[in-house]
Parts: structure tokens; C-alpha cells; sequence
């Protein structure tokens, strides 16, 4: 059974970790209505509430950066560099947004550059009590509510503008150390399962996700059906940038010369599978040449059963982003939609 | 943790060797501590060379690494890397990291009835497990099937000088121009199979193939009809390596990475997957 504690407010919460981390939050880029939200460091009286919008963005690059040095040849040795990030918190990460961290900690668990920065880190997660725009993480098992090993604290908004404050993690108690709070009543936790339950019965049914998942898994899309979407793809990245669990990379040398000595660090930076040149060998022989080939392979990590011996699920989370970004309408809903009735 | 930070290595010598082709040496210029996983590197593994300033790309061993920390690899020159490198000359530092990957399985090698086939440059990766075999004298048969497009292609010729003493082997060039008949066969690795299954007397109990992916595959085909079981034929495939530790997803091969589950795979492997996902 969890600790569960009752927030009046988050200032105190956000107060108390900001002493020993930096906060990040996500918060409207602009006061337009129609801005984006992004995650962004926050604090010093200032503290923002929780924004029920989901960020542009996922918390990826806090813990995978998207350009990062990796060593420095300086002519004659080669030096690993590590990063050394301050202890921070993620203040607010949604469900589908911890799954994937959850899934990106199994991915990386022996990358070094990954787990310095994840050491530092604290989850607070929110548990969803609306369903987002495209959001599907109740069918893959990713939502709304915040799920037990993702995260190290949990906040759920009750009513009355109190929120309930769950600690999953040891790391979660200790952070809230010196921090005196009163305990949560059964009738709130009560109230936690009863505005989860609602919002997972708010879902749409999504019924052809279902269908397109079970029909990916049964190899019953032709390659025609994969060079038809192959049109569409454009190669912009924009799902596999935006998508959280995406974790493909390539790295590249930078130079850079003083008046001693020209010293050369290598850094590896997001790639993408659906870029042509993504499997390209020297030779130019490329095993994934056609656009379709790449859409495949896209969709079939992200949906096939050959990936969950390894991460106990599938590769989606169910944010939708890939479906509000891609140009070439090709995202999770319109390929599952073309997959089920056209497939 | 995994390490992605290369080890210097210094060149040491190299020759060409066929067609834009170098046989390298290269030597390790590292502690005992940093040494250590490369004394223990297996045939049929590889390594990623790392020209600072350009990129890094992945090699097999010719010869594995040796208590000094010297080792050898054949390269063709073909990218920005290799382009690099060949630019380099002898005492130049570069870099590598490694060793990476499933080399063959030697543990079915032993006292074993063997053939081996290789294609173009993947002589490169059967080279060590040969000499292993040859030197250790550890096998019941061993043939060697060495396919090329023309004389200018063939590559490792000094270590085919050498084995031809010792082991029957079946070079085979498809543009027999310039090259005798009794010592070279016209036509192509799949096309002299059944003559060599035929010499062979017993069937195989296992067989390498290395070399581009068609040839491996048509040949293991080839072998599945002639009788062999799929678990036997052992083949090493070619993706582009980036990280070389299971992460980047360049060298993708459905839900395996070729450079960490790879590059070796048993054929009864490879039938489950969709070589092209």
C-alpha cells in the first residue's frame, strides 16, 4: 500500500523540491490560447499550477539528449564525456509520458550518458482525469492513471482544488523529507479510482487501433498496403522526433581548433528510421530502401508482439503525437483506421 | 555499463590486397586493463574503426587481437572511413572500439566435418576461423570455397597461398580473364556447391557462408535441398553498424540487432525473420 498524503496546494510541494533540485514544468510558450506547451525550468516564487494540456514534447530529452558529446580525441587519447546534470524534477509528467521513460530505462539501462542524467532526475507524476485530444493510453496499457513503477510521486487533482499526493518510490519519500503533510483519507483515495474510472469510460473506443494491432500481428498486411503509406511519408521525422519512445540515434565528429591544438569530439544526435538513408551502408547497398519498407518497420516496432519479451509491452504509449504532427496524415490513428478497413 | 569511447591504435603495417583492398595491422596502444576485452575477442566478431574527424565504421578480424594487443583486418575501400584510412600511413593513431558482437560458433566446430564459403570481402570474417582450424588441426574435414567476380576481386591471397597446402579449397571466379583453369573454377559460390558436395563424401555437419547477402542466402538455400538442417549453416550478415552496442537501430534485423545478436545467425534463425524489416 502507497503513502498517500493531501496537498492544498502544489506551491508547498513545489517549494520543498526546489531546495535540493531544479523544477521542470510544463508551461504555455505564449498567453495565446492556441500556444504550445513545452516542458521548461520554473521557480523562484513563481510557481506555475499544472497545465492539463499535453506538451508538444515529450520529457525525452531530458534523459536521451537530442545532441550530445559522447568523447574527445585531442590527437593522441580518447576521453569519455559524461554528463553532469544537477539533481532535477520533472514537476507533472503524464501517464503515457512516465510509461515511456519506463520503457526508455529498460532501452538504455547500459548507456552511461543516459543513466548519469536519469540518476539525477525525480518523476512527479499527474494522473489523467480527462482523456487528451488523440490520447489512447488506456488500450496500451499506459493510462490515464499514473502506473505503479514509473514514477517516484504521483499528484491527483481532487476536488475542491486539493490534489492527493501518491509516493510510488523511495526516492519519492525521501524527497519529501522534512516536509510535513497530512495523510489522504480512504474516501480519497476512493475519489482517485472513481475520477480514473470516469476517464478511462470517457475514452473513445478506438476499436480499429485494436484491429490494426491484431492484424500487424498476424503478418496480414501486404507490401503494397506498406508502399501505399510509403507515399505518404514525407521523411521529416516528425513522429519519430516527437514519438517518446523513439530511441534511434546516429553520431557524427564536430571539430573544433584553439591556437594549441584541434581536438575533435564525437556526438551522437536523434536519427530517424524512416530517413532513406537510415540503413544505407557505404556500399549503398540499403536493405530498407522503399519508403513503405521504413513505414513497416516503424509501425512494427512500435505494435509488435516481438518487442514485449523485452519491455513487458508495446512500443506505443498512446499520445497521439505522432498523429498531430505528421504531415503526411500517416500517424497511429490514420494508419490504424487504413489498416482496419483497408488491410 | 556499456563503454562507446574508442582505445588508440596505432597502423603498423599494411599491403594492399585486392581490388581497393588493404590488409591492415594494427596495434593496441592501451593498458593491460584496456586490453583485456580484446584478448578475448572471437572469430567472426568485429570492431568499429574510428577515424577521428570523419566517422566510425565496422570491421571483422582477419587475426585476433594478440597478448600486445596486435590484430588484423582486411578493409575496402569504400566511404568516408575507409577513404580516411587509406590516406593514413603507418605509425598514424586512429581508433576502435570492441570487440563486438556473436562471432561464429566454435563450440560446433570442433572435430567436425566443416565447409566453409566465402564471398568478395567475406573471406575476411571465415579468415581467423580457418587459421584457428588449420593451426589447431581440431576438425575431421575442412573445405573452402573462395568466390570472386575477377582476378582483380580476389582477395587475402597470401592466406589462400597458404591454406591451399594444407586444405582442399575451391576459388571460383566468375571472369576467368587472365586466370588458369587448374587453379581457379569458373562460375560462382552457389553454382560449384554441388561439385563440392559431391567431393565432400559425407555431408558437412556445418558450414560458414560469409559474403554479400544473396550469395549467402541462395547458398544456404542450396544446402537446405542438398539436406542440410538450417541449424547447421551459420551465416554473417552485413548491416550498417553504427554503435555497435544494440542501441543507435541502424543495424536493425526485426526485433534483433545485427551488431549485438548478430552478425552471426544460424539460417534456422534468419527463416523466422523478414531479412528486409
Amino acid at each position: 500500500m502507497h503513502k498517500t498524503y493531501l496537498l492544498d496546494s502544489l506551491d508547498e510541494l513545489q517549494r520543498h523540491l526546489a531546495q535540493s533540485h531544479e523544477i521542470y514544468q510544463v508551461v504555455p510558450q505564449s498567453d495565446d490560447a492556441r500556444a504550445d506547451y513545452h516542458w521548461q525550468q520554473v521557480g523562484s516564487g513563481n510557481w506555475p499550477d499544472l497545465v492539463e494540456q499535453k506538451p508538444l514534447q515529450s520529457p525525452k530529452s531530458f534523459f536521451f539528449a537530442e545532441q550530445e558529446p559522447l568523447y574527445v580525441f585531442d590527437g593522441e587519447t580518447f576521453e569519455e564525456v559524461l554528463p553532469t546534470p544537477t539533481p532535477f524534477v520533472l514537476f507533472g509528467v503524464k501517464s503515457c509520458d512516465l510509461m515511456a521513460i519506463h520503457y526508455q530505462d529498460i532501452f538504455f539501462e547500459d548507456d552511461p550518458y543516459y543513466q548519469a542524467r536519469r540518476k539525477q532526475g525525480l518523476l512527479v507524476g499527474v494522473d489523467c482525469v480527462t482523456p487528451c485530444e488523440q490520447g489512447f493510453c488506456q488500450l496500451v496499457n499506459a493510462g490515464p492513471s499514473v502506473r505503479d513503477d514509473t514514477a517516484d510521486l504521483v499528484l491527483h487533482p481532487l476536488d475542491g482544488q486539493r490534489w492527493m499526493l501518491v509516493v510510488l518510490s523511495a526516492a519519492g519519500k525521501q524527497a519529501l523529507h522534512g516536509l510535513a503533510l497530512e495523510d489522504a483519507s480512504p474516501e480519497d483515495l476512493h475519489q482517485r479510482w472513481e475520477n480514473i474510472s470516469h476517464c478511462e469510460q470517457s475514452f473513445p473506443r478506438y476499436q480499429y487501433i485494436l484491429e490494426g494491432i491484431g492484424k500487424l500481428n498476424q503478418h496480414a498486411i501486404s507490401d503494397e498496403f506498406w508502399q501505399q503509406l510509403g507515399i505518404q511519408c514525407l521523411g521529416c521525422s516528425g513522429c519519430t522526433t516527437l514519438c517518446p519512445t523513439c530511441s534511434c540515434f546516429a553520431t557524427r565528429p564536430i571539430e573544433s581548433a584553439s591556437s594549441q591544438q584541434t581536438s575533435v569530439t564525437q556526438v551522437r544526435f536523434w536519427d530517424s528510421c524512416l530517413y532513406e538513408s537510415f540503413q544505407r551502408e557505404a556500399s549503398f547497398h540499403n536493405p530498407a530502401s522503399e519508403a513503405g519498407q521504413r513505414v513497416k518497420r516503424f509501425w512494427y516496432h512500435k505494435f509488435s508482439d516481438d518487442f514485449v519479451p523485452e519491455f513487458g509491452r508495446y512500443g506505443c504509449v498512446g499520445c497521439g503525437r505522432c498523429e498531430a504532427t505528421c504531415p503526411g496524415v500517416i500517424g497511429v490513428h490514420s494508419v490504424m483506421k487504413r489498416i482496419a478497413d483497408d488491410a | 555499463m556499456l563503454n562507446l569511447t574508442p582505445v588508440p591504435i596505432k597502423i603498423v603495417d599494411c599491403y594492399d590486397d585486392g581490388e581497393n583492398t588493404r590488409h591492415y595491422q594494427f596495434a593496441i596502444q592501451e593498458t593491460e586493463q584496456h586490453l583485456s576485452p580484446w584478448l578475448k575477442a572471437e572469430s567472426g566478431q568485429f570492431f568499429m574503426l574510428c577515424l577521428p574527424g570523419v566517422g566510425e565504421a565496422p570491421f571483422t578480424f582477419t587475426t585476433l587481437p594478440n597478448a600486445q594487443g596486435n590484430f588484423r583486418a582486411l578493409v575496402r575501400r569504400m566511404g568516408s572511413v575507409t577513404d580516411a584510412l587509406f590516406q593514413c600511413g603507418v605509425g598514424d593513431i586512429i581508433g576502435a572500439r570492441g570487440p563486438f558482437g556473436r562471432g561464429w560458433p566454435m563450440e560446433r566446430l570442433l572435430n567436425q566435418r566443416i565447409l566453409i564459403v566465402g564471398g568478395g570481402c567475406g573471406i575476411a570474417p571465415l579468415a581467423s576461423v580457418i587459421n584457428q582450424l588449420i593451426d589447431s588441426q581440431q576438425f575431421i574435414q575442412l573445405e573452402v570455397v573462395y568466390a570472386a567476380r575477377n582476378q582483380a576481386a580476389l582477395m587475402l591471397n597470401p592466406e589462400r597461398a597458404r591454406w591451399q597446402h594444407l586444405i582442399p579449397i575451391f576459388n571460383v571466379v566468375e571472369d576467368m580473364a587472365g586466370l588458369s583453369d587448374g587453379e581457379f573454377y569458373p562460375g560462382t559460390a552457389t553454382g560449384i556447391l554441388p561439385k563440392v558436395l559431391h567431393t565432400f563424401g559425407e555431408q558437412p555437419d556445418t558450414v560458414l557462408l560469409a559474403g554479400p547477402e544473396a550469395m549467402q542466402t541462395a547458398a544456404a538455400e542450396y544446402l537446405v535441398a542438398y539436406g542440410i538442417d538450417p541449424k547447421s549453416i551459420f551465416l554473417s550478415i552485413e548491416r550498417r553498424m553504427h554503435c555497435a552496442v544494440g542501441l543507435c537501430g541502424h543495424c536493425y534485423l526485426n526485433e534483433k540487432y545485427v551488431c549485438s545478436h548478430g552478425p552471426t545467425f544460424s539460417w534456422a534463425e534468419l527463416l523466422q525473420y523478414d531479412i528486409a524489416c
